[in-house]
Parts: structure tokens; C-alpha cells; sequence
């Protein structure tokens, strides 16, 4: 096993208020990364930083060998980190399809993009990616008139198509139905192994579904790491964050 | 079954097919006009691939059309007779003479202190790739500035439009290299490879349908290749595409220099064909206008566009010409607008697309009659 993300002591102030406060953390090859917290912990802050949309104030973070602090969104989506926000985004007047072809078309360049159709690999992917997020029959929709949860699937497919080595999810859930959030669980799950993925959730549901390491953050900081059961029963989690009632 | 890009590519077929046989029914006076709104079909092109395409809405484009124009004038202006005898070694255009400085030697060169730029004008290949290069660069320039910065939306508007106005009021205070408020008049005929484009010939005509023709068939290429696709993945969600690893402002800057670049050669066919040149290219109501003929002919169409620019000049003309409507004309052409932005919000090329769809869909129904009754039956 060996660590595709790095972050060391990784911190940003805005206005002197500290958001993320020298965070550590060590993401394996292959492993499922579950970031707990209550809102304000500074979850999001992290994978802004991780992604280049916030720049840091000190500390490093590290992909597989190449030092990406603080570079371009573009620059370090190219080096191998892929991002899913809260708010689901997704190319709106393009078709389904279409929006997979965009995310597999791999080259950066305009010049290079100056051809027609996907490169024959990506061609045979995007038909998985399609069966994989259940979309296969809305290949030809507008992403525009998709549903909710639907479009969280979109993204998730855009994403899987990107084929980077580390993705990072906020709140994949956030506003599915129980039945749907099943179906989301199910998708990551299959990316586990050959995907490392970290993923920011409030669905404790979700979280028991998926998670094999949970980091629990706490105004800034890791508060705790470990699985399910060593972070249900850990006494600094259940007074900082949980209350004295415990996981719900 | 015709699919429906099928469809699409036969209306660009008939489009191109109708231009190129237009000289064969009409004569010359009327020639001349549709040629001149050939040329207002490429800007609506042009518009349709910033707008449409790339999401930049830009209210200047009158910039690139007013220096592709200005640029062929330039050359045109010193191959006029008067230019030629003026009794010096090269051509001087008569507005120098009246701007002379005081015992300035009457020669390109030094008539008066901007002369000399038009000295390399002598040579009009020189006019007609500047008239291409220039709204390259100038768009380049400013795009790489604005995109870097990643402005977007109604600033972007707001920067090429008070833009356009600036550039037209240097072009009228130059007044000495420029002929200032009175434009380039009293042009002489293009002459390429020995044919002189006089603009009541049919080659003008043929030359001018050519280039829509093909920047029409080129422009098409261009959206559908891969960088084209991302263009209009950035134009949806700009971030999104930042997060897949697309350098953003490359695309647009890009596809911003490709419309320049028709708006351009727009600029320079509009030369040839009108023979003259004036700062009102630069008026901010004429960049409007642009904007208007693209969203009645359908900004998400490069062919709607260009229909919608030819259409409505054709209708303007039509009407303003009426006996009964001499009047009134202004206000057909402002109730047309009105029903189209109330009626069409994606033009007539969005409306013919559904018409498409829904004919399609009716042909490609291959239900069962049961099926079909129980359904009618429901419906009433």
C-alpha cells in the first residue's frame, strides 16, 4: 500500500478566523475515506484546499509524489484529483452523453481538441460509466431535465470518466431519497479498490453503508480517525461532536 | 428514418444550394443587396458562435466588423483613380491633401504624421490579411484579459461595448490617417488574381456566398470537434469544466478570435460590396443589431443566426419600400422582435428544431393501433 494523497499540517485563516487548523492526513492506495463533522468543522475547506479553490496559508499537500499545494483548479485536476460538489454541477444544455464525452475527451489543450469523436478507450468507458451510474436510458436526455438524483449520478459518471487517481466527494446524498442514497452507496461502493476516494457526509445511514476509515473533523482540526466502532465508542467524539446521546 | 442531424445538414445544403442559384433569378440592383446581406448572415454567424456557442454575449462585435472593414478600405482607398493622380510617386488619398501638414511633401510616406501607416496598404493582400489579423489580435488581447480574470456574463457585455465606443471615436479623431466622421469614401474595385470585383458583377456576388458558404460548413466543423463540445461545456458551468481540468480561458479566447476573425472578413466583403467604410460600423446600435438578427434567427444556430440576419434585412428593406408601410415600417420590424422574444425565445431556428423533433417523433411511432385508440380515448 502506498499513500496517493498526503496533507501536512495543512491550515487557512480568512481573516484570522482558522477554518482548517493543521490538518494531517494519509489517504492509501485504493481506500474509502469517510470525513465527518458537524457544519463549520471545515470539511468542505479541506477538499477546497485539497482542489486548489482555496489557496492555503501553510502547510503541504502531496499527490502520490508531486507537491500540488496551491496550484490551478485545472493544474491539479490534470495531475490526478477529481471533485464532486455539494451542489450538484453538471454541463445543463448538453445531453447526457455529451456530458460524459466532455469529461473523457482527456487532453486539456484547444488545439489538441481539434478533432472529432473520443478516443477509442474512452468511447468503450463511457458505455460503462452510463451503466454504472443507471443512466444508460437517459443517455439522450438534456442533463438540464434530469432528476436530483440523477444529476448527483451525472456528476458522479463525469467524474468515474475523468478517471483520476483521487476523488473527492461532498455530500454525495445530500437531498436523495433513502432509496436513492442506497443506489449512491452502491455506486461508490464499486468504486472502491480501484478508485481512492474521499467522501464528506452527514448520512449516518450512508456512512454505516460505505465506510471502512472515518476522520472526524472538529473546528478545524482531525479530532479522530479510526473505523465505525472505534469512533462511535471514542469519548472525545461523543463530547465535541456527538453529544452525550451518541450516534443516532 | 432521417435522423435529425440528417435534417440539420440538408437545411445547411438547401441553405448553400439557394445562395449559389440566387444569380440566376435576380438581377443586378437586387444582387447587390442580398450580397450585402450575405454579409450580415456571417455576423449573425459570428454572433451565434460567441453567443451561442462560447455564452460570451458580446455588444461590440461592431469593433471586428469596423477594423476588417477599415483595413480593406485602406487599400481600396489608395487603388481609387483620384488616389492615383495625385502627382506623387504613390498614391495619396485626397482627404491628406486637405490634412497636409504645413509644406509636408505630397507622398504616403510623409503627408502628414500618420501617413506612413498606409504605405504597406498599396499591396491589398496586405489590406486583406490585416483585415483578418487585426480583430484577431485586438480579440486575442482583450479576451486573454478578460478570461484570465474570469469575467464573464453582462461585464463582459459591458467592457466590449464601451470598448467599441472608444475605438470608434479615436477612428474619428485620427482624422488625418482616417478621414475622421466622413469614413472612407470613393474606394476603388478589389482586384484578385486579375478579376476586379466590381460590386454589381455576379463574381462579387459568388465571391461573397462563397465565404458565407464556407465559413458556414467550416464554423460547423469547428463546434463539432471535441474543443467545440468543451466550449459548450465551460459556456454551462465554467467551474465544472475547471474541475475536469480545461483551461478555460484558452477555449474562450480561442472561439472569441474565431468570431473576430469572421466578423472581420465580414467587415472587409462589406467594403467591397458597399464601397465605403465610416465609423458608424462602430455604432453601438449596429453591435445591437447584430445581437438582435442572431436571437430572431436563433442564437444556438450558426445557420438560424445567419437566416435571421439575411431575413430581417430582407423584410426591412421590403417593408420600408412599401407604399403603405413607409410610415410604419419601424414598427413591423419592432413587432416582429416582440412576438419572437415573446413567442420563439429560441428564435425560428429553435422553433424549426422542434417541428423537426415532433415530425420525427411521429414518423418513428410504431405503436400498435389498440394501444394508439386506448390512448386517444383517454385523451378526449
Amino acid at each position: 500500500m502506498s499513500a496517493v494523497l498526503t496533507v501536512d499540517g495543512l491550515s487557512v485563516s480568512f481573516a484570522g478566523f482558522k477554518a482548517v487548523d493543521g490538518v494531517s492526513l494519509i489517504i492509501e492506495e485504493g481506500e474509502l475515506r469517510v470525513l465527518l463533522g458537524a457544519n463549520g468543522a471545515g470539511k468542505t475547506t479541506l477538499m477546497d484546499l485539497i482542489s486548489g479553490k482555496t489557496k492555503s496559508t501553510q502547510g503541504r499537500v502531496h499527490l502520490r509524489d508531486t507537491d500540488i499545494t496551491n496550484w490551478e483548479e485545472p493544474a491539479i485536476a490534470r495531475a490526478g484529483i477529481g471533485r464532486k460538489f455539494q451542489i450538484p454541477s453538471v454541463f445543463r444544455e448538453l445531453t447526457v452523453r455529451r456530458n460524459l464525452e466532455v469529461a473523457g475527451c482527456g487532453k486539456p489543450g484547444v488545439l489538441a481538441n481539434l478533432r472529432f469523436g473520443l478516443p477509442r478507450a474512452a468511447r468503450r468507458r463511457l458505455d460503462e460509466v452510463l451503466h454504472l451510474t443507471g443512466l444508460s436510458d437517459e443517455a439522450q436526455t438534456v442533463a438540464g431535465t434530469l432528476s436530483h438524483g440523477q444529476t448527483q449520478w451525472l456528476e458522479l459518471g463525469l467524474l468515474v470518466m475523468q478517471d483520476p487517481k483521487l476523488l473527492l466527494l461532498d455530500e454525495p446524498t445530500a437531498g436523495m431519497t433513502a432509496a436513492e442514497t442506497l443506489r449512491t452507496a452502491d455506486i461508490i461502493k464499486s468504486l472502491r479498490g480501484s478508485h481512492t476516494v474521499i467522501v464528506v457526509e452527514h448520512d449516518m445511514a450512508f456512512v454505516r453503508e460505505i465506510a471502512q476509515r472515518i476522520t472526524v473533523m472538529h473546528l478545524g482540526q482531525v479530532l479522530a480517525e479510526g473505523d465505525m466502532a472505534s469512533i462511535e465508542s471514542d469519548p472525545r467524539v461523543r463530547a465535541a461532536y456527538l453529544g452525550s446521546k451518541g450516534i443516532h | 428514418m432521417p435522423g435529425k442531424r440528417t435534417l440539420d445538414y440538408a437545411a445547411y445544403a438547401a441553405f448553400i444550394g439557394l445562395i449559389l442559384c440566387a444569380p440566376l433569378v435576380l438581377e443586378e440592383f437586387w444582387l447587390n443587396r442580398i450580397a450585402k446581406f450575405l454579409v450580415y448572415g456571417l455576423l449573425g454567424v459570428a454572433i451565434a458562435l460567441s453567443w451561442g456557442y462560447a455564452g460570451i454575449l458580446n455588444l461590440g462585435q461592431g469593433l471586428f466588423f469596423g477594423l476588417g472593414a477599415y483595413m480593406m478600405a485602406m487599400s481600396l482607398k489608395l487603388a481609387s483613380p483620384t488616389s492615383l493622380q495625385q502627382g506623387s510617386a504613390t498614391p495619396v488619398p485626397d482627404f491628406m491633401l486637405w490634412n497636409a501638414e504645413p509644406g509636408a511633401k505630397t507622398d504616403l510616406c510623409c503627408i502628414n504624421h500618420g501617413s506612413f501607416l498606409w504605405t504597406p496598404f498599396q499591396n491589398p493582400w496586405f489590406g486583406i490579411a490585416m483585415g483578418v489579423l487585426v480583430p484577431v489580435l485586438v480579440a486575442t488581447l482583450i479576451g486573454w484579459v478578460m478570461f484570465r480574470k474570469r469575467i464573464s456574463g453582462v461585464f463582459v457585455s459591458i467592457i466590449m461595448l464601451a470598448l467599441v465606443l472608444l475605438v470608434r471615436l479615436v477612428v474619428i479623431d485620427a482624422q488625418p490617417v482616417t478621414n475622421g466622421f466622413n469614413g472612407l469614401t470613393d474606394l476603388g474595385n478589389l482586384v484578385v488574381f486579375g478579376v476586379e470585383l466590381d460590386p454589381y458583377e455576379v463574381v462579387t456576388y459568388y465571391v461573397v456566398a462563397g465565404a458565407l458558404a464556407l465559413a458556414l460548413i467550416a464554423t460547423r466543423m469547428l463546434v463539432e470537434t471535441r474543443a467545440g463540445l468543451i466550449l459548450q461545456a465551460i459556456r454551462d458551468d465554467q467551474n465544472r469544466a475547471r474541475y475536469l481540468g480545461f483551461d478555460v480561458p484558452l477555449y474562450q479566447v480561442f472561439f472569441f478570435a474565431v468570431s473576430a476573425a469572421i466578423a472581420g472578413v465580414a467587415g472587409m466583403l462589406y467594403v467591397v460590396v458597399a464601397q465605403f467604410a465610416s465609423p458608424t460600423f462602430m455604432d453601438l446600435s449596429f453591435s445591437i443589431t447584430m445581437v438582435v438578427w442572431a436571437a430572431v434567427g436563433g442564437r444556438a444556430s450558426l445557420l438560424g443566426a445567419c437566416i435571421g440576419a439575411i431575413g430581417i434585412n430582407i423584410i426591412e428593406a421590403r417593408a420600408s419600400e412599401t407604399q403603405a408601410l413607409v410610415q410604419a415600417w419601424r414598427a413591423v420590424i419592432g413587432l416582429i422582435f416582440v412576438l419572437v422574444v415573446l413567442y420563439l425565445p429560441r428564435g425560428v431556428a429553435g422553433f424549426a428544431s422542434d417541428a423537426a423533433d415532433a415530425v420525427l417523433s411521429r414518423l418513428g411511432r410504431k405503436r400498435p393501433p389498440a394501444a394508439q385508440s386506448a390512448e386517444e380515448r383517454v385523451a378526449s
